[in-house]
């Protein structure tokens, strides 16, 4: 970026322009201010003491009829001055020490930077006064005081950024090709460091200018009669029982100023992070077009029998029923759809899996369903979750929560995370207890330990008063399960519940999951990447493609039939131990991107078997009663056109 | 517990000593030595070589430094060239006034800065979060003496309800001595509030994001009780680390804020020492606000195991 459309950035924005323009005043009324002022700043006027504001005097007089307003003006370059001054000793400190010390290293760093901790540690005014009484009061040698207390802050910039700086690849490369040290990081470090000294140096003035105000008010710096706003404020202390109004002008004029330098190191903060070197690309207009969800949705299920959908879709007793589902997320380009059109059901005791790649949009879906998206990520559209019969979508978070826990539940893929460490396992488990069963205190906790017993955990009793990070991650999930079953919820959501963990525990929380979900006729939503596992424990799989569901069926006619060519793909891929494989199948290409918006068929980048018409126009949802399966291809039949030899495995 | 405390305080014996060192090198660096000082301009230099010797000042500076670091140690700064009086004596005097002003200011900032914090991160990014965080960074630029003029005008000279000058130690009359370190407590906390009000914002935002926030709401639990018990808890140890820093603020911050209200803390004696260049005072008064910052910081590092449980088993 170049200097001039840093400025001009930074004043785009009111939180950049005000700032920049108070104190381009500033220093306007500092460098002409014996031209400006109304008055002779110092000239008393014993007929005038104590005035209000008035047409002669906007700002009012003081104790010795002096006009506010010029001392005000007359004021602003030791203020400005002092600023400099104090900064300009900092930086001319701190930069060159902490280059140094950051070069060097090893124990010239440890040493320093212990000095520096050290020091800052104090209170920098008690410090200040120090420095004043060896040096004698007056504002210079304040300054050099509040300088030499800054050029800490500017040493530990500047040695943060030589050691930062040293370990970026580039450093590394050019070191290895012969260059020294020192010459490397002089062409690179100062672009890099450059910017935060800038912020820097404008929140110092910041505080710079509330010390000397501070040293000049208790008379330790500019001494009188020459006006500082630090010392009117002294002056209208001493007339604090003549004038209320005195006060207002300097008080206001340091807060202002004070925050107009803060304000401008933030905003300069963050106009240097908008640097488009740093930022992602930005895609050009014609390869993203704006979400509009509604008109992507329709055109998505044109060509869909709708008597055949409905026909799949109208099983009545389905415990969860979720229709045309779209998820929007936030990226760098602007909103896109995560999930998209995404139908499927749940009954009741049914074990369904959803399957796909990490970006496929399962977990978000299920996340969704539970009511726990994050901020920003919004279902919209005309979707629909039925479960029970209530329409989760556009529910209220009260509403939910009489569902969640008590009658829908979830499990997370990391438990050590999803366990609050700051609280005992056996609260986290009576929480859902006590407020869904309605157990009272000691009820709970006996129940709590018998769930922690029926999931397999040893001596549950004394575990309760055990934090989450003592114990393994397989417990954890263990615990997690627990207390996802506490209040014995109808449908669980478990969310990738073994990948974190180890192969052989994996296992045995597997095996607790459709143990569980045997005994009490629960139903489980299972999201996985893993097809082994949905072989395993699934009845139903709904296999998601780049946000959508691209196949679904019966877990044991999909695998040994699949009609997609992504299933295909999918099974393919998956290494078998007792087939004598020459090396690993993969899918080449990679997954649409949610804020892919092209016409056609989102696998189509990927498909061995597509044709023309398959970038075109969205593929029709199909559904082939026969098999109880739908399918999102125009061909999912692998035949004609295409030609695919449909591998039965 | 005994053990933690016991291994911070070694830990913090190189601070100790690196002060004691920068604080014994003040005398040093002043133009003149103690005892010119004393005796004034154009003292008789054999005079000054006889008060070198008197206050072993002739000795090398090795010497000299484990002499005064003993006496520190034992609780003697020396005495004060300037009123003649033990400078423990005026410490024991006046800080006790000082400490007071920077708790005053300590709850203030706490009791104010707290409640703001959480109140704008759950209001984020509404117009009274935006709101807010303007009000903070007009706190975090407000001076304190500026605060405390306008406070001892407009409220104690106007209004009267609170004193505008004075202090009532509390030995003398409790509530007086409370009602005497609102306003300076007022003046003295507004910046340290704005400070620990974004700290708790961006905290307990960033606890909010956390998983087992999600696992809580997964549990049905109410939007209330997942913020109070299972995100505040855990959003308050960088509060906690802020509020260690804001001690050693109130510390610089109390000397000023004392002046407005005219409060016989150690501020007066400061500046006063600052302006006649009397050392032992604020040796004195640098060494003990060493030893405050080092036994606050003990405290917010043993703090830390009361929010989280992880560092206790440690």
């Amino acid at each position: 970026m170049t200097r001039r459309s840093v400025i001009r950035r930074l004043v785009r924005h009111p939180s950049g322009l005000i700032p920049a323009s108070w104190l381009t005043l500033l220093v306007f009324a500092a460098v002409f201010g014996d031209w400006i002022t109304p008055y002779d700043p110092n000239e008393a006027d014993f007929l005038a003491l104590f005035e209000g504001p008035s047409f002669r005097h906007p700002f009012g007089t003081d104790e010795l009829g002096r006009d506010t307003l010029s001392r005000l003006i007359d004021a602003t370059s030791v203020a400005l001055l002092a600023g400099v001054q104090a900064v300009g000793i900092g930086l001319a400190l701190g930069v060159p020490i902490g280059l140094a010390v950051g070069y060097l290293g090893g124990w010239w760093d440890r040493i320093a930077m212990r000095i520096v901790d050290a020091i800052f540690s104090l209170p920098g005014l008690i410090l200040a006064f120090a420095i004043v009484a060896v040096l004698g009061p007056g504002i210079t040698n304040a300054m050099f005081a509040v300088g030499f207390l800054f050029s800490l802050r500017f040493i530990r910039l500047t040695r943060g950024s030589v050691l930062s700086t040293r370990e970026e690849p580039f450093i590394e490369a050019a070191r290895l090709s012969g260059a020294p040290t020192i010459r490397v990081l002089r062409s690179y470090l100062l672009p890099n460091i450059a910017g935060p000294l800038i912020i820097q140096v404008s929140i110092s003035f910041a505080a710079v200018l509330l010390i000397e105000a501070g040293l000049s008010f208790l008379g330790l710096g500019v001494q009188p009669p020459n006006a500082t706003w630090g010392t009117m404020l002294r002056e209208a202390r001493l007339n604090q029982s003549q004038s209320g109004w005195l006060p207002w002008p300097p008080g206001l004029a340091i807060t202002l100023t004070v925050l107009a330098f803060n304000t401008l190191g933030d905003r300069l903060r963050d106009v240097l992070a908008e640097d488009p070197a740093s930022s992602p690309p930005v895609v050009p207009p014609a390869e993203f077009a704006p979400v509009r969800p509604a008109a992507s949705v329709d055109s998505d299920t044109t060509g869909v029998s709708g008597e055949a959908f409905e026909a799949v879709y109208s099983l009545s007793d389905a415990l969860l029923q979720v229709r045309h589902l779209d998820i929007e997320v936030p990226t760098a380009v602007g909103p896109a759809l995560a999930v998209r059109d995404l139908s499927f059901d749940v009954s009741a005791g049914d074990v369904v899996a959803l399957v796909g790649e990490s970006g496929s949009g399962k977990t978000l879906s299920a996340t969704a369903i539970a009511g726990l998206l994050p901020r920003q990520v919004n279902i919209v559209g005309r979707s629909s979750i039925l479960f029970k019969g209530d329409e989760l979508v556009g529910s209220t978070d009260d509403e939910l929560r009489s569902i969640r826990g008590a009658h829908l539940s979830m499990i997370f893929q990391d438990p050590m995370s999803s366990l609050n460490p700051s609280l005992t396992i056996g609260y986290q488990l009576a929480e859902p207890l006590r407020s869904h069963l309605g157990m009272n205190k000691a009820q709970a906790r006996d129940h709590a330990a018998e769930l922690l017993s029926r999931v397999g955990i040893p001596n549950p009793r004394n575990r309760l008063a055990d934090y989450p990070h003592q114990f393994s991650g397989g417990m954890a999930q263990r615990v997690m399960i627990s207390i996802a079953l506490a209040a014995e919820p109808d449908l669980l959501i478990a969310d990738e519940p073994t990948t974190a963990l180890d192969v052989t525990t994996q296992k045995q929380v597997l095996e607790l999951l459709v143990q569980a979900s045997e005994e009490s006729g629960m139903a489980m939503l299972f999201i996985t990447h893993d097809l082994g596992v949905v072989a395993e424990i699934a009845d139903r799989a709904v296999v998601m493609y780049a946000g959508q569901a691209i196949e679904t069926g019966e877990v044991f006619e999909t695998f040994a039939n699949p009609r997609h060519p992504y299933t295909r793909a999918l099974l393919g891929s998956v290494p078998l131990v007792d087939k004598a494989q020459k090396k690993l199948v993969t899918i080449p290409g990679r997954v649409a991107s949610p804020s892919d918006n092209s016409p056609g068929c989102r696998f189509v980048d990927r498909c061995s078997v597509s044709v023309a018409r398959c970038s075109e126009a969205p593929p029709p949802l199909l559904s082939l009663p026969s098999a109880g399966r739908i399918v999102r291809c125009i061909n999912p039949n692998g035949s004609p056109d295409g030609s695919p030899t449909v591998s039965s495995s | 517990m005994g053990r933690t405390v016991a291994y911070r305080l070694v830990a913090a014996l190189p601070l100790l000593v690196l002060v004691s060192i920068l604080a014994f090198a003040l005398v040093h660096l002043m133009p003149g030595s103690a005892s010119e000082t004393i005796l004034g301009d154009g003292a008789n230099p054999e005079a000054v070589a006889e008060l070198d010797r008197a206050l072993g000042l002739d000795k090398p500076l090795v010497t000299q430094y484990f002499t005064w670091a003993g006496n520190a140690l034992s609780g003697d700064f020396g005495t004060s060239p300037l009123t003649g009086r033990s400078v423990t004596d005026t410490l024991t005097e006046r800080i006790p006034v000082t400490l007071s002003v920077a708790i005053a200011g300590l709850t203030v900032a706490v009791l104010l800065g707290i409640p703001t914090g959480i109140w704008a991160a759950l209001r984020y990014g509404r117009w009274m979060d935006r709101m807010l965080s303007l009000v903070t960074a007009t706190g975090l630029a407000v001076p304190n003496f500026w605060i405390g003029i306008l406070l001892a005008y407009w409220v104690g000279v106007r209004t009267k309800w609170l004193p505008a000058v004075g202090y009532t130690p509390f030995a003398e009359d409790p509530v007086e001595w409370v009602k005497s370190l609102i306003l300076p407590g007022i003046a003295l906390g507004i910046g340290s509030a704005a400070v620990i009000a974004r700290q708790m914002r961006g905290g307990l935002l960033e606890v909010l994001d956390r998983p087992y926030i999600r696992t809580a709401r997964s549990k049905g639990m109410s939007f209330r009780r997942v913020v109070v018990v299972h995100a505040l808890k855990n959003a308050f140890t960088p509060v906690a680390t802020v509020l260690g820093f804001q001690v050693s603020v109130m510390l610089g911050g109390a000397v000023v804020v004392e002046q407005v209200f005219g409060i016989p803390g150690i501020g007066g004696q400061l500046i006063r020492a600052v302006i006649e260049q009397d050392i032992p005072v604020i040796q004195g008064v640098v060494m003990f606000t060493a030893v405050v910052v080092i036994v606050v910081n003990i405290v917010i590092d043993l703090s830390y195991a009361a929010f989280d449980p992880r560092v206790r088993v440690q």
